[in-house]
């Protein structure tokens, strides 16, 4: 599950190199050669300037107009670089990669320069102009739309306000069809978690995920994250760890597969403070150095026992309930559920009787779930209002 | 008894230095009001003993350093560090520190070697000291050395002693603290050793243990304390129990720092005092003397516990065993308590004599328990002015002390106070004194009335009949009230199986540790009654379920309440009660002599001359809100776990199986998660299709049948039996009542008069209106009319409801669809449960009795159906009593119905009159047709009120002489932006002043048109200098806008808050550009504050004022406190909150705790403050006029800034209404305030010097300046109250 610890810290040499990325225009390819590489998703490249340290703060200072909330952006070209590797280390071919909030465009001309062929998802109108002239300037090599990952199918009546957008129409601009759940990767995601939503939009990247609903309904996009350390810890935390261990372990690791592709201290990032502070979130049990670039990519196999996307609100629901007291016996909790025997079911599955909440493997849980829906006891309409009500919290 | 006599032969000689009186050691306050006078003298003395409590302190730290090294569990003790920990381990057995018997030797050897260089530092020390200090110290010289020599003797007994009394300990260990091993085990503690002569030999060291209490320790002569220290070292067995609690008395004297680690131990302390205190009452209430020996000793013998014991808790003990006379027992006791070091209480003496009282022993013996008394500076007569006797406590008492002064006659009671307030000098003077107003009643009938009041409250529970039941009955809900009748036996006795069960198997577990455990507090009611206590809960659960803490609560406190009303009933309380209401009733039934007495006053005299002393009042037993809640868990745990319903009852093709009613299920919010208990969907249904005809109330929640009981102190009053507190509060704060009672009483006889005042006034129901109210609600309810229709009416759920499948618009259909039928169960259980009250006391006279809130803003106690309610619960209320409407009376009832419409707000009253009959026609077809006429009524603000007030008119005028119509309607006179008023009033503001009424106009003025005006003006100007958002905002800016915004300016609202009002009034607004919508209020709120302090110029400086004075004081770590010009004082209850960690089995609960040393919560102390002194102010106000109304024989209730009267008392009710105004303003309010703060928060023996301080004095003495208007305008203001 993990990639290993990347080498962190690109920050320190970064204005040293940045000279050094600066390339001269390449244009001397040969034609054919182009059409073939951009057939196979891989375009020549532009070679773009990368703008300077001091340039991309300014830019995003300036973009910090308006009340925005707090969020990082890449300025370093080395640590763009070294993004741009991890994003095209997979195998096979490579699919559209959809870049959110890519703000100043360090990462992005990075990636064009690389010959990806890049969508950016951009929500502040700051960001939009400079974006759109280095649309303007390629030849389709980069798309850049406004609007919000953030923000995308928000449980809200009535016609949505851009930068909030339905992903009907996202996909739709991109061009991407919707396809099987077994088939291939459709899209890439790159983006930075922003901190001060970042557990909220992994339960909502969670809900979609199991529901197959919003990006998910074009198949298993692949995300590629920056989140905080500490919710990585809890994302591969294992069963018993304390604290670490909690739902979104659970539902995560079942629901994908998560590889750790680098590590970079919270130094290397630009952030739109006023006063350029680094803001790290205070964490207390847990280790919180880093942001770590993961890849999360849906497992294939999710939904081949008795898991649907019709249910699984109700499981992610059963999860939750479970890990809100991980101290507490299983037995206890599956009788507050007017399980008259759950011993008997807990034997089937070869759960030891006197097992806590936090004890079981993610797989457990599936294998528990789909013999509560067997057993022919379980009344998951009972469950139905609070899982609405757990979704409406996560997506206002 | 062999005690008393010693301590008697030791008389006064014992501790006392020369020239210090008994009263002086022994009344901590006298002492303290002495010591000022001789403080020079006592000083020198104090800091001596200061430095040598140190040295002892460091001695002993020093030396349980050397014993760590060699014996490990005895390591810890004496370190405060790990102090917490220790207590842990060393609660379960009582005996757990003591060392194996194998360890003896060694143990005897160090507090010997202890002492012994203790003793010779002493005595360097005082070599030293002799020679620098005064004459006083070097008297006190001789004795303390007199003193060394029994010690070092007693040294040497107790070693050959010890090996005894390993024996003894061993013996103990296994006798388990029963009462009678008490006598081997606890030999020294025991009154046996106390007498053996040889065990000690100086008899002043026997009481030493008392020195070392701080409160007394500063006065005592020095050498003694170390000569009780030493001695006590010699003597292994109470090393440890008196370890403890002299560390920290030394450490409180000699290391001043860490007050942090203080005030977090002492309020830890103290939830754990009053848990212990609510145990022991179980017992005394249980009558388990034992178990109350036992559960106390197991204090006594902890030596981390020990230092909770206080004298109360040896009083309640000595009361248990004095109720069966077993005068061993309370002796034994007595004893104990003393040689803790503790000074016996009244209490103390009372619960002796008692005892003395049952079993009389030899006259003796209560003479030198009297004299005994005496010489502890109280008097005879005390114990029954002061002491709270129940059942025949007090004649035993009173028998006892007869053997001795067999003449002696009960005290006369103290003569009543009357209050001084200058506002009430007219009120309470004896000259002007007019009888009280009589009600419409025989005193017969109010007998009666009041045994119906009593039979309720009796029962606990009232059930009535729903409004809903005159519905036809379906045979599917016939089907299903039989089963739930099945169920609900079935759930009884499961229930009752279930608590049996866990009562047993605690039991079992309490007799080996004994503590912290809910077993007393599930003995004290019958089974049954928990079970149906139980069983209400779960009958008037939600289909939504609720918060696991809200039910909790709920059965705690539900549980309490019964047990209170318990204990009225058996300590003869309620007898009193019964009688004293007998005599009251003659103060107000109409075929009685007239008596020139107030309500309180009368019952004070009944009282007393009944000889009831103080024992009305019932002992204060209330329970930490930290058991209340887990009593209640434990309840719901029984709950959930007991109650089972066949899950096939509804669909009988599945197989039967029990499963559970409620189920446990947590919420999941953005900070955390809320554990909830939820029926089960079949129980739910079960319920709605039974659609029972009947509702279950609490007693408290029905109207009195009486006039209530009057306020006499801040715990009696109101209701006969149900416990109703003074003032409202959160849950767990303690402040308010503490503060209430430390308060002298006649401080608060106005309040109390005032609401005496507010809950005499009788009501009755308007018929007619309810009756058609009650057709509406029971055909399908009215949104416009604020009839709440049923669930059945709600617009049907959207398509695929299993829907996890459903687009998001879908579910958000879902979503909002579920979320109103939730409101509209809501909505239509509240207007169920006050139609239903109304309905069930439609035929009867009722009383609302009221209390307040910490601001004295009072309210009615009944929840549900009273005259603070809507418009719907206010329109089918009537004064009982009727007047005639008089000359004028039917004007005004024509201008109230203007009024109450809403329409011509602007208007002078003349022309309000003239509109009224210009529609008189409208009136009376609304009168006469409600549903089928013209319906004129329900296009106004108020509808149902209007409805009623045109019944009323159309009755009035028809009848051939409207001004001799008896009428019985409340009549509203509305302060306009009341607070604004005390503002402009406060700050003298002339602008301000006229724009809220207080100047006389001859149309009323409207505050909020005027700050549009102003706001508008400032924009012109900045338009015109090119201010782009000030051109935007043209055409935008009117009353509407500004208005919420200069209400909540009293209130206390910020520019954050008052910005998010505006941007939502400019959102409602049609047309204006969104893109401006965060610039525009952000404009708007600045100008709106701007224009208020243009015209209210000194309301914002006194608003600065009292903001940042609070901000200083709750900087300074205290809470801001005030007392209203009438006497009552204010606490702010705001805190850091903390909150405590239950763990119980289902769930761990968080618990907010409140105690006195907590610090302030800055934030809300600030902010807060302006409005609550406001309010404050605004609850006096409406006091006076109560109070001046009852001296007119007006009728008068209030809703806050709302009076209402009789429509021929209108004139008269105004004219008070404006003098108390003129009368409370004309008071230097903030002057004493500013005086009273000061004397608070800077008194000089505090520490000045620092900066703050100064800050703070300067702060609290620069009181802001006034404008000029003339305060006595108002009194011609006619739209002041309109």
């Amino acid at each position: 599950m993990l990639a290993g610890r990347a080498p962190p810290g690109a920050a320190d040499c970064c204005r040293r190199l940045l000279a050094a990325t600066l390339r001269p225009l390449l244009c001397g390819l040969p034609l054919c050669w182009a059409t073939a590489r951009r057939a196979a998703g891989q375009w020549p490249s532009p070679g773009l300037r990368l703008p300077e340290a001091a340039e991309v703060e300014r830019l995003v200072q300036q973009a910090q107009r308006g009340r925005a909330s707090l969020h990082r952006f890449i300025a370093c070209p080395q640590l763009a670089r070294t993004v741009q590797r991890c994003l095209q280390s997979g195998t096979g071919p490579q699919p559209v990669l959809l870049e959110f909030a890519p703000g100043p465009g360090v990462l992005t001309r990075t990636l064009l320069n690389a010959g990806v062929k890049v969508v950016a998802l951009e929500s502040n109108s700051a960001f939009l102009p400079n974006l759109q002239s280095l649309e303007n300037s390629l030849d389709g090599q980069l798309k850049v739309i406004y609007g919000d990952f953030f923000r995308l199918d928000p449980l809200v009546p009535g016609a949505l306000k851009p930068p909030a957008m339905c992903s009907n129409k996202l996909f739709e601009t991109i061009g991407v069809a919707a396809v099987p759940w077994m088939a291939d990767v459709p899209v890439k995601v790159f983006g930075i978690l922003p901190q001060k939503t970042e557990r909220n939009m992994l339960w909502r990247l969670l809900f979609a995920l199991y529901e197959c609903n919003s990006i998910y309904k074009y198949g298993r996009v692949e995300l590629n994250l920056f989140i905080s350390e500490k919710e990585y810890k809890v994302l591969t935390a294992k069963p018993g760890e304390p604290r670490a261990y909690q739902a979104l372990t659970v539902l995560w690791q079942l629901g994908c597969e998560i590889q750790l592709l680098h590590m970079e201290p919270w130094s290397s990032f630009v952030t739109n403070l006023k006063n350029g502070g680094l803001w790290i979130p205070k964490s207390v049990f847990l280790p919180n150095d880093h942001l770590c670039l993961v890849r999360l990519t849906p497992q294939q196999n999710l939904f081949t026992g008795g898991l649907k996307p019709t249910n699984a609100t109700t499981f992610i629901f059963v999860v939750k309930q479970c890990l809100a007291k991980p101290k507490s016996r299983l037995t206890d909790r599956l009788h507050s559920w007017s399980l008259d025997d759950p011993g008997k079911l807990l034997r089937q599955l070869e759960i030891p009787r006197k097992a806590q909440a936090r004890d079981l493997y993610p797989e457990d849980y599936k294998h528990l779930f789909e013999a509560l829906q067997n057993s022919n006891l379980f009344i998951e309409t009972w469950f139905h209002d609070e899982a609405l009500e757990s979704i409406r919290n996560i997506n206002l | 008894m062999s005690v008393l006599r010693l301590r008697a032969a030791l008389g006064p000689a014992r501790l006392r230095g020369p020239g210090i009186s008994w009263s002086v050691l022994r009344n901590y306050s006298s002492a303290s009001a002495k010591e000022k006078a001789s403080r020079s003298g006592v000083c020198e003395r104090t800091e001596l003993l200061e430095v040598l409590k140190a040295r002892v302190k460091q001695l002993q730290a020093s030396h349980i350093q050397e014993v760590t090294l060699n014996k490990g569990e005895l390591a810890p003790l004496g370190n405060d560090k790990f102090q917490e920990p220790l207590w842990k381990a060393v609660a379960p057995g009582p005996m757990g520190e003591q060392p194996g018997p194998q360890g003896g030797d060694e143990k005897l050897a160090w507090p010997s070697g202890w002492a012994d260089k203790l003793k010779k530092e002493m005595h360097i020390r005082q070599l030293k000291v002799e020679r620098r200090l005064s004459i006083a110290a070097a008297q006190l010289a001789p004795g303390g050395q007199a003193k060394k020599k029994p010690k070092v003797k007693a040294k040497g007994k107790t070693k050959t002693k010890d090996k005894a009394k390993d024996k003894a300990k061993d013996k103990a260990r296994e006798s388990l603290k029963s009462p009678e091993s008490l006598k081997s085990s606890g030999s020294l503690k025991s009154p046996e050793s106390l007498k053996s002569p040889g065990s000690l030999k100086s008899p002043e060291s026997l009481k030493s243990p008392e020195s070392l209490k701080s409160p007394n320790s500063p006065k005592s002569p020095k050498a003694k304390v170390v000569a009780a220290w030493s001695q006590s070292h010699t003597v292994p067995r109470i090393i440890y129990p008196h370890g403890k609690p002299r560390v920290l008395t030394v450490k409180e004297v000699a290391k001043p720092p860490r007050p942090q680690r203080r005030a977090k131990d002492s309020s830890q302390d103290k939830v754990l005092q009053q848990t212990m205190h609510s145990n022991l009452e179980c017992f005394l209430f249980l009558q388990k003397p034992e178990e109350a020996e036992r559960f106390l000793l197991l204090y006594h013998s902890s030596p981390a516990k020990k230092r909770l014991l206080d004298v109360n808790a040896y009083n309640i003990v000595m009361r248990c065993w004095a109720r069966q006379g077993n005068l061993k027992r309370v002796n034994l006791l007595f004893s104990m308590l003393e040689a803790m070091g503790l000074r016996p209480s009244l209490d103390s003496y009372a619960a002796v004599l008692e005892c003395m009282g049952r079993v009389p022993p030899s006259t003796k013996a209560v003479h030198r328990c009297v004299q005994q008394l005496k010489h502890d500076g109280f008097h005879v007569d005390e114990l029954f002015q002061k002491c709270l006797f129940e059942e025949d406590e007090k004649e035993m008492v009173l028998k006892a002390i007869r053997i001795v002064q067999p003449e002696y006659q009960l005290p006369p009671p103290p003569s009543p106070q009357t209050c001084t307030s200058s506002l009430l000098q007219d009120f309470y003077s004896k000259e002007k004194m007019v009888s009280y107003p009589k009600l419409d009643f025989s005193v017969q009938e109010l007998q009666e009335r009041f045994q119906q009041q009593l039979e309720m409250e009796l029962d606990n529970t009232v059930t009535i009949e729903s409004v809903e039941s005159t519905k036809p009955l379906n045979p599917q809900a016939g089907k299903a009230r039989e089963l739930l009748a099945t169920l609900r036996s079935q759930w009884h006795d499961s229930l009752l199986q279930a608590l049996q069960k866990s009562k047993h198997s605690m039991a079992r577990l309490t007799t080996g540790s004994g503590h912290n455990t809910l077993y007393p507090y599930l003995c004290l009611l019958p089974d049954e009654e928990y079970v149906a206590i139980m069983l209400q809960i779960l009958n008037s659960l939600s289909p939504q379920g609720e918060s696991l803490a809200v039910l909790a609560r709920e059965l705690g406190n539900k549980i309490y309440d019964r047990h209170v009303m318990q204990r009225k009933l058996r300590s003869r309380q309620l007898e009193q009660v019964q009688e004293i209401y007998q005599g009251y009733i003659q103060l107000l039934a109409r075929d009685s002599q007239p008596h020139q007495y107030l309500p309180r006053e009368y019952w004070e005299k009944l009282v007393a001359d009944a000889g009831f002393g103080p024992s009305l009042n019932l002992r204060d037993c209330s329970w930490p809100y930290v058991l209340l809640m887990r009593l209640g868990m434990h309840m719901l745990e029984l709950l959930v776990r007991a109650t089972k319903v066949p899950r096939n009852i509804l669909n009988p093709r599945l197989e039967p199986k029990l499963i559970p009613v409620l189920y446990h299920i947590y919420s999941f919010h953005s900070s955390g998660q809320v554990g909830l208990i939820k029926p089960h969907p079949i129980f739910s249904q079960i319920m709605s299709d039974a659609a029972e005809a009947t509702l279950t109330f609490n007693s408290s929640a029905i109207p009195m049948l009486c006039p209530p009981v009057p306020w006499i102190s801040p715990n009696f009053g109101a209701f006969v039996l149900n416990d109703t507190k003074l003032m409202r509060f959160v849950d767990g704060a303690v402040q308010h009542q503490l503060l209430l009672e430390q308060c002298p009483p006649v401080n608060l006889h106005p309040v109390l008069d005032a609401l005496n005042q507010l809950g005499n006034c009788a009501w009755k129901i308007n018929q007619p209106v309810l009756d058609i109210i009650i057709s509406i609600f029971n055909d399908k309810g009215n949104e416009k009319l604020d009839i709440p229709p049923p669930v059945s009416e709600a617009p049907k759920p959207p398509t695929s409801p299993s829907g996890s499948t459903g687009s998001k618009t879908q579910k958000h259909e879902l979503l909002l669809y579920k979320k109103k039928v939730a409101e509209m169960h809501s909505l239509r259980m509240d207007a169920l449960y006050k139609l239903s009250i109304a309905n069930y006391i439609r035929d009867k006279v009722f009383w609302f009795p009221h209390n307040m809130d910490f601001r004295g803003r009072t309210y009615p106690c009944p929840p549900y159906f009273n005259h603070l309610g809507n418009d719907v619960t206010r329109a089918i209320l009537l004064f009982a009593e009727g007047r005639p409407l008089g000359p004028k009376g039917l004007d005004w009832l024509k201008i109230h119905l203007v009024n109450l419409t809403g329409l011509k707000k602007k208007n002078a009253l003349q022309e309000r009159l003239e509109y009224a009959n210009e529609i008189m026609e409208e009136i009376l077809d609304s009168a006469d047709r409600p549903l089928t006429g013209r319906r004129w009524w329900m296009d106004t603000d108020e509808p149902w009120q209007t409805l009623a007030c045109c019944m009323e008119i159309a009755k009035a005028s028809r009848s051939p002489d409207p001004a001799a119509y008896v009428s019985h309607f409340p009549i509203h006179q509305d302060g306009s932006c009341n607070g604004l008023q005390h503002y402009a009033a406060l700050g003298r503001d002339l602008i301000g002043a006229i724009s809220v009424n207080l100047m006389p106009c001859s149309v009323p003025q409207d505050v909020y048109s005027a700050v549009a005006q102003q706001v508008e003006e400032f924009r012109k100007k900045d338009a015109e200098q090119g201010v782009r958002i000030a051109q935007v905002l043209q055409g935008f800016i009117n009353r509407k806008v500004v208005k919420q915004t200069v209400m909540t300016v009293v209130y206390g609202v910020t520019r954050y808050g008052g910005r998010l009002q505006m941007e939502k009034r400019l959102k409602e607004i049609d047309g204006f550009p969104e893109e401006y919508l965060w610039e525009a209020s952000q404009y708007l709120v600045k100008q709106v504050f701007n224009s208020i302090k243009e015209m209210f110029s000194a309301t914002r400086d006194i608003q600065n004022w009292l903001t940042e004075s609070a901000k200083l004081i709750a900087q300074s770590g205290r809470t801001v406190e005030w007392v209203t010009p009438l006497g009552l004082p204010i606490v702010q209850p705001y805190y850091r909150s903390k909150a405590t960690v239950l763990n119980c089995g289902m769930q761990h609960l968080s618990v907010k705790t409140f105690y006195t040393n907590q610090k302030p919560d800055t934030v809300k102390q600030k902010n807060a403050f302006p409005p609550n002194f406001i309010h404050s102010l605004d609850s006096t106000h409406m006091m006076l006029t109560a109070l001046h109304c009852l001296r007119q024989g007006l009728t008068f209730v209030s809703v806050h800034d709302c009076y209402w009267t009789h429509a021929l008392t209108v004139d008269v009710m105004n004219q008070i209404c404006r003098q108390q105004f003129v009368a409370l303003h004309s008071e230097k309010i903030l002057q004493d305030l500013s005086k009273f703060m000061l004397e608070t928060y800077c008194s000089p023996d505090r520490e000045t010097r620092a900066l703050w301080q100064k800050k703070l004095m300067e702060q609290l003495s620069n009181v802001p300046e006034t404008g000029e208007f003339n305060l006595q305008k108002v009194m011609d203001s006619t739209y002041f109250f309109s």
